[in-house]
């Protein structure tokens, strides 16, 4: 009964993602309602995505050597951002000191989005790598701060009176009580900071850069090539997705480590 | 006592905020006074000063606070017509397995495309005006009050739904004064997600193509070369983006105030 | 006249239940929680569904209200097949389920609103109800601002409120303090004795059952049936010590014990 329903369910969901395909190409490339200079149909598209796999024209680059080249950027600044940015969360919940200088500070940049940066990166530091990693890695710190910070802050009292009775010392409660309490939340951080990441990297490509997903579909648009745009958003969606979902499998994993411990 | 102790523990905290952030200003002016970071960086005063003279003067075309109010009247648009439209179909994904059934797998498409990288499409498709940026807003405040209302219609209690049942509610009465409210604390999440990240869309797309607004303005500033310009810009970003917050929030507090009174 | 007194005769069991069983198919298999179960509640019947553990009981109250479907036999309620929720019959939830958005009076006026009642109409009869439950003075508050046996005043006069034929009630005072229950115990008796309505009160504490029922309906755990009957005829309100509420009391524990 269950089972029928399940699929019931999901012959509508591929009906309806067909009928959406559908109506895109009759729209486009039967009753032509837009010309495909400004709305290419599913085929153009396609046929798109397909030649630029190996041509390098009009942006200089095939798909897979911008793509590369995207990632190679953001997994840089992201790593950076988690590798600085848990364990600072974690200080600054856990020692009140930390907490108290630290947080004026970041209170104080938490509200500009990271994008905001950009300008002032590039005058600094030029149209390179470099610019494009320190982005991310603004967008990418803050995300693991504030969860890190949150998790940390929601170890329960009582559980840390028990590490008391039992004699712990500071850095036992820390990493024995405090950290696993607070690990769902840094999952959490890490998964918001890898969104953030690609997102502040895609607009650092629109602004300045000469190669990338973001230069790719700027420069399309500069020349007019909407399906060159589309198989780059494309794209910049299907990387996003499967970021997430490798990030959603780690944190399964370790968190089922931690309650089997 | 506990209050004599609470004070000095707020106040501790006061001091070492002012002693921790007036440390970074003067390291700051220090550095643009007395090295080389001087000819690159303007000192903290030089840029304080800038944003004094650019709320009276102007910068551009227009005065500081014109420029964010261009940039906050797209933002609002597009929000409204975003969230709403979000918060609608998120519940109705969330409660209805049809709705989830037809809308839920073209959305899984189109949400991981961030907001942003929609920017060259909308200007092929709307032009450089507004149309173009409210309809980047309306995406990035869309997707995420989507997401959360459907959590939140998922997540009601079904015991609470069956006592309405038994009430003898109907099952449109059930979606619109039992789901619905229900929902609220989740929809809020998500208008908070949705507010800053339609923040930050709104700079993205007038950085790329506009002629007023904060985005206009550091872009500008990065194009003359005048970094003085650009950090003026990002002090008003963080102020507007501050008070979106505490808003929201507010909003928020007073909405929930039946969730949270009791912790 | 004559046809009004027949009509009554005719109903006069409220709930009927017949050869009634509810299964649940999990991943581990079918498991059965309800079987062969006979039951009726008469009209004004305070019955009590006295029995152990987590099983089955629950899922009977469910089955009346018509929140779950039986998996065989027949429920008729005042005649008819029971086949969804209806306002004719009241649920008090042991975890209240009050809806925590609406103040005291949001939540006590709903059934009434739903009814498409008028606000002035309507917020008359849900503070009558208010009163009677003893809350005066609290129609404004939150479910959060209220203490827990608070609350569940507030889920049985929204049940009340709507003037329910039935009043169905699972374990309403199971989450509460022993000190609070016995006032609840009190307080439910009294309001009982105010708006006489049929009531079917699922319990696993002796004394309330023995407190309050005017039919004791004792049930076997996993799967649910229905084990022995006793017609309590004590006086009201009941001495919890009399020589023959102890009695009685000594009896039920003891079969309970041999149904374990």
């Amino acid at each position: 009964m269950k089972q029928k329903n399940k699929m019931k369910y999901f012959c509508i969901s591929v009906v309806s993602v067909c009928t959406v395909i559908l109506i895109w190409f009759l729209c486009i490339n039967v009753f032509h309602m837009k010309s495909e200079t400004v709305f290419p149909g599913p085929v153009k598209v396609f046929n798109t995505f397909l030649d630029k796999l190996h041509t390098k024209a009009p942006d200089g680059a095939t798909l897979q050597a911008h793509l590369w080249s995207s990632i190679k950027v953001a997994l840089l600044g992201y790593a950076l951002g988690a590798l600085v940015g848990v364990p600072l969360g974690i200080a600054m919940a856990w020692n009140k000191w930390v907490d108290r200088f630290v947080r004026p500070l970041f209170d104080l940049v938490r509200p500009i989005p990271g994008l905001a940066w950009i300008p002032m990166f590039i005058l600094l530091f030029g149209i390179g790598i470099t610019s494009k990693a320190l982005v991310i890695f603004l967008g990418a710190l803050i995300a693991c701060i504030v969860n890190s910070y949150t998790g940390i802050r929601q170890t329960k009292e009582t559980h840390l009176w028990v590490g008391d009775v039992f004699g712990a010392s500071d850095s036992q409660k820390l990493f024995k009580i405090a950290i696993p309490t607070a690990l769902p939340m840094i999952f959490t951080g890490l998964r918001v900071a890898l969104g953030t990441s690609w997102t502040a990297l895609v607009a650092a490509e629109l602004l300045a850069s000469t190669k990338g997903l973001g230069y790719m579909i700027q420069q399309a648009r500069a020349i007019s090539r909407p399906d060159i745009i589309i198989v780059g958003m494309l794209a910049i969606g299907a990387v996003g997705a499967i970021f997430d979902a490798l990030l959603h499998l780690v944190e399964i994993h370790v968190a089922k480590g931690m309650n089997a411990k | 006592m506990t209050n004599g102790k609470k004070l000095s523990e707020k106040s501790i905290g006061a001091v070492c905020a002012v002693v921790s952030i007036g440390a970074f200003i003067i390291l700051w002016y220090w550095g643009t006074q007395a090295t080389q970071l001087g000819l690159l960086i303007p000192g903290p005063f030089d840029v304080l000063k800038a944003v004094g003279t650019g709320i009276v003067g102007k910068v551009g075309r227009h005065s500081i606070l014109a420029h964010a109010g261009y940039s906050l009247l797209r933002v609002m648009i597009g929000f409204i017509i975003g969230s709403l439209v979000g918060v609608v179909l998120g519940l109705l994904m969330g409660w209805y397995r049809i709705a989830e059934a037809i809308f839920n797998p073209l959305f899984r498409i189109i949400r991981p495309i961030p907001p942003i990288a929609w920017i060259p499409i909308s200007i092929i498709w709307f032009g450089l005006g507004e149309d173009a940026k409210i309809f980047l807003i309306f995406l990035a405040s869309f997707s995420n009050t989507t997401l959360n209302s459907m959590a939140g219609a998922r997540s009601v209690d079904p015991e609470i739904v069956n006592a309405a049942r038994m009430l003898g509610a109907s099952e449109r009465k059930i979606f619109t004064t039992i789901v619905l409210p229900a929902s609220v604390p989740n929809i809020f999440a998500g208008l908070q997600v949705a507010i800053s990240s339609s923040w930050a869309t709104v700079l993205a797309a007038e950085m790329v193509r506009s002629s007023e607004g904060l985005g206009w303005m550091i872009v500008a500033g990065m194009n003359n070369n005048d970094m003085i310009q650009i950090l003026s810009g990002i002090v008003m970003i963080g102020v507007v983006g501050y008070i979106l917050a505490i808003i929201m929030r507010r909003a928020e507090d007073v909405l929930c105030r039946w969730n949270k009174s009791g912790k | 006249m004559p046809m009004e007194q027949e009509r009554k005769i005719n109903h006069n069991n409220i709930v009927e239940c017949k050869n009634v069983s509810k299964t649940f198919i999990t991943p581990e298999g079918e498991h059965p929680v309800v079987q062969n179960l006979d039951l009726e509640a008469r009209e004004n019947e305070f019955l009590v569904l006295f029995g152990p553990g987590q099983c089955g009981k629950t899922t009977i109250i469910n089955m009346i209200a018509g929140f779950e479907k039986a998996t065989a036999g027949s429920m008729k309620f005042m005649g008819k097949e029971i086949t969804k929720p209806d306002s004719s019959r009241g649920v008090v939830f042991q975890s209240t389920a009050l809806f925590p958005w609406m103040t005291t009076m949001g939540n006590v006026e709903y059934g009434l609103k739903m009814a498409g009642v008028p606000k002035a109409e309507r917020q008359k009869r849900a503070q009558k109800y208010i009163d009677l439950v003893g809350l005066s003075g609290f129609e404004k508050s939150f479910p959060v601002q209220l203490s827990g046996g608070m609350r569940q005043r507030v889920g049985i006069a929204r049940a009340y409120c709507n003037e329910p034929k039935l009043m169905l009630m699972d374990e309403p005072f199971g989450a509460l303090d022993a000190q609070t229950r016995y006032l609840m115990q009190e307080e439910l008796q009294r309001i009982w004795e105010a708006e006489k309505r049929t009531v079917i009160f699922v319990t696993n504490n002796i004394e309330e059952a023995l407190y309050l029922a005017d039919r004791i309906l004792v049930l076997t755990n996993c799967p649910a049936t229905v084990k022995k009957e006793y017609k309590i005829d004590l006086p009201r309100p009941r001495n919890l010590v009399s020589p023959e509420f102890l009695a009685l009391r000594k009896e039920i524990t003891s079969i309970l014990d041999s149904t374990l």
